[in-house]
């Protein structure tokens, strides 16, 4: 086992840790999740900075947009397929997943490590090759990959359709070390919280944002193989001249569009319930409210997650699928909207009644349903396979896919920062900067996708690099919402800069957070902020549940998982 | 884990095995026969059982949490099902305008003459 077991022997280690032994070696969750934070924050920029080159391109079309430089077609393609991998891939998944996972896990449930530490410390290796393999892929010759960031063939196994030969391969080797990153992430989450669980603590006092991750591990475990194994084939496609896409010799690019999609839609998932997750825990908290019904939201995430297998065809409605597996996945994913609905009904019970406290994580908190709920429901069109014959492949998609990803991994990791900053750094964040980073981003926000619902509907087609080139789609009441939304998105993404300030000087000069400054139940509170190696003295052990909030027969307002009757 | 069952683990352990090497024999012979049915049989079905055996003795499958053994079934049902909804689209080869390379069309003679002349299989 670890030596992290005996608090003693870390703390003499401690002191005596090289540069490389503290941050290349060490195998300290809360050390792991920092780098995957921090590696995560800084891809954002990366994929943020994406997002601005092709917006601007798309609103003033042949402009030397400042920093970038004029935008070609071929690099817009890059551009808009690598902004989509790097936000899931490169800034969702570490920072929800595995930041989030590796701090919280060991903390909330009581003890003083992951079991496999150094499995733990080989899937941050990992992650930051694969982040070095992505940025490396953008430029070599012919750039980064043009293929979208789904990869469909035959455009993404031909380098003559997708004019990026290296770029194509470096980009399913990156996407590839990411998955087995993610792997071992996900076997340390599962095993932890099976097996060293704090002395008390039962299935049903683990906080909602451990059993969150938990069973988003579980649902990326389950749907990566066969990505991966699409993906080597592709690969082989790519590069040995095999042909498992090209139907000239046999193959069939709609196998492609199954493997991804039996992947891609439960890692939809694997986002977002970590996100989920936080938001219970935060409502909790500011609420001073028991969560209401733990358990139908426990088992509504583990419907949620078996059903997230069966949903997956609904991406192909109009990609020449057998017409009668339309109707069936029709039905499959309308279905999954109630077990998501019930979640939003059950956060809303939280909320009534409640002593809310309007304090910037309980913000983002309450963006999240709010802009999660209109995500949802747009879905809704797109899942009936006969509105999808229309709205496929226009912006009505692309809006609807950021009113989900955007609350789950830009709101709901806004929650958790703002949450357990205290805990991370020891000091709190600045409130007034944070509620002005909050209504800068969320209004901007709505102000970006909103224009693009109505431009979708109007039937503006995605991946194009230039509407000028089509006289019914390069009017200007559409190019008119084309400029608001990237108006929308220079000041949303000029918003993140008082973030990083926020985030920055808080971690040095912010206000000293004691332990528990949010009087909060859970574990990770009654520790040291931040906690010292091995997390407590001495481990703590578990008495109830972990949202006891409101309870008449004490003076203090919350009850401590770890204090005795 | 008392020492008596850990004793008879490895009793099964090379019955297992004995087992397993009996049903490769099974398999390797069976397709010499050249009669479809018994190819199928010899060879798929053989390969799930052998399957099942392994994955029960050897990766310890009977003596694991209950929840091990459900989140393999749930795999295999999963699979199944993306064989179920993906089938109707790869393995289906008519529909108004396909055209399949000619191969399609000699291997599915040759399937249909029961597959007994091994040597005439046309190369893609």
């Amino acid at each position: 086992m670890t030596e992290a077991a005996v608090p003693a022997l870390h703390d003499e280690q401690h002191h005596e840790q090289s540069f490389g032994q503290k941050y290349l070696w060490s195998t300290d969750h809360k050390m792991i999740a920092m780098q995957y934070l921090f590696t995560g924050m800084l891809m954002a920029l990366v994929g943020g900075f994406m997002a601005y080159a092709f917006r601007m391109q798309l609103a003033f079309p042949g402009m030397d947009v400042p920093f970038y430089g004029i935008v070609s077609a071929s690099e817009y393609n890059a551009l808009v397929t690598n902004h989509g991998t790097i936000m899931i891939f490169w800034v969702a998944m570490p920072v929800l997943l595995a930041a989030f996972g590796n701090f919280l896990i060991p903390l909330m449930i009581g003890c003083d490590d992951m079991v496999f530490p150094k499995v733990n410390r080989l899937s941050y290796q990992i992650f930051l090759l694969s982040a070095v393999v992505i940025l490396g892929s953008l430029f070599v010759e012919g750039g980064g990959f043009a293929g979208a960031w789904t990869a469909y063939p035959p455009l993404s196994a031909k380098a003559e359709y997708s004019q990026t030969p290296l770029g194509s391969s470096l980009w399913l080797v990156a996407v590839a070390l990411e998955f087995v990153a993610f792997l071992l992430g996900g076997i340390n989450f599962i095993t932890t919280t099976m097996n060293s669980r704090a002395p008390g603590m039962k299935f049903y006092d683990i906080p909602m944002v451990v059993w969150m991750i938990v069973i988003a591990s579980v649902l990326f475990l389950v749907s990566v193989g066969p990505l991966i194994a699409g993906a080597m084939m592709l690969f082989m496609d790519q590069n040995v001249g095999t042909a498992f896409y090209d139907p000239d010799r046999g193959g069939d690019p709609i196998l492609w569009q199954h493997l991804f999609w039996f992947f891609g839609h439960p890692e939809v998932y694997v986002v977002m319930l970590p996100a989920v997750g936080i938001t219970a825990d935060v409502i909790c908290v500011f609420a001073r409210k028991k969560l209401f019904a733990y358990k139908t939201v426990l088992y509504t995430a583990f419907g949620t997650g078996v059903l997230s297998f069966t949903v997956w065809a609904h991406h192909q409605f109009i990609a020449g699928i057998d017409p009668r597996m339309a109707h069936i996945f029709t039905v499959t994913t309308l279905l999954i909207s109630i077990p998501i609905a019930e979640m939003i009904f059950v956060y809303i019970a939280t909320l009534y009644g409640g002593s809310i406290r309007l304090t910037t994580p309980m913000l983002w908190a309450l963006a999240f349903i709010a802009e999660f709920l209109i995500g949802g429901v747009t879905g809704i069109f797109l899942g009936a396979s006969g509105a999808d014959i229309y709205l496929h492949d226009t912006y009505f998609v692309l809006a609807h896919f950021h009113y989900m990803f955007y609350p789950i991994a830009i709101i709901g990791t806004f929650a958790g920062i703002a949450h357990w900053f205290p805990k991370m750094f020891g000091r709190m964040m600045n409130e007034t900067l944070g509620k002005i980073h909050f209504w800068l981003t969320v209004i901007p926000f709505n102000v970006i996708f909103i224009p693009l619902f109505i431009l979708g509907l109007a039937g503006q087609h995605r991946r194009i690099y230039d509407y000028t080139n089509f006289p019914e789609l390069a009017i200007q009441p559409l190019q008119d919402l084309r400029v608001l939304a990237t108006v929308a998105l220079l000041v949303m993404l000029g918003a993140q800069l008082i973030f990083l300030y926020n985030f920055f000087s808080s971690m040095f000069k912010g206000k000293k957070a004691g332990k528990n400054p949010w009087n909060a139940t859970t574990l990770e509170w009654t520790t040291e902020s931040p906690p010292p190696h091995g997390n407590w003295a001495e481990l703590p052990t578990v008495y109830r549940g972990p949202y006891e909030y409101g309870n008449p027969d004490r003076e203090d307002d919350y009850w401590p998982q770890n204090e005795p009757v | 884990m008392s020492e008596e069952v850990h004793d008879t683990h490895h009793g099964n352990y090379v019955k297992i095995w004995a087992i397993l090497v009996v049903l490769l024999a099974v398999s390797v012979v069976g397709p010499m026969f050249e009669i479809r049915v018994v190819t199928l049989v010899t060879a798929f079905g053989v390969a799930i059982v052998k399957a099942y055996l392994v994955i029960k003795h050897f990766m310890h499958i009977n003596h694991t949490p209950r929840f091990i053994p459900y989140l393999v079934v749930t795999c295999l049902v999963f699979m199944l099902l993306f064989f179920a909804a993906v089938a109707p689209d790869v393995m289906n080869d008519t529909g108004s305008g396909w055209e399949k390379p000619a191969w399609v069309a000699e291997e599915k003679a040759w399937a249909a003459g029961g597959g007994s002349a091994g040597d005439q299989h046309p190369q893609p």
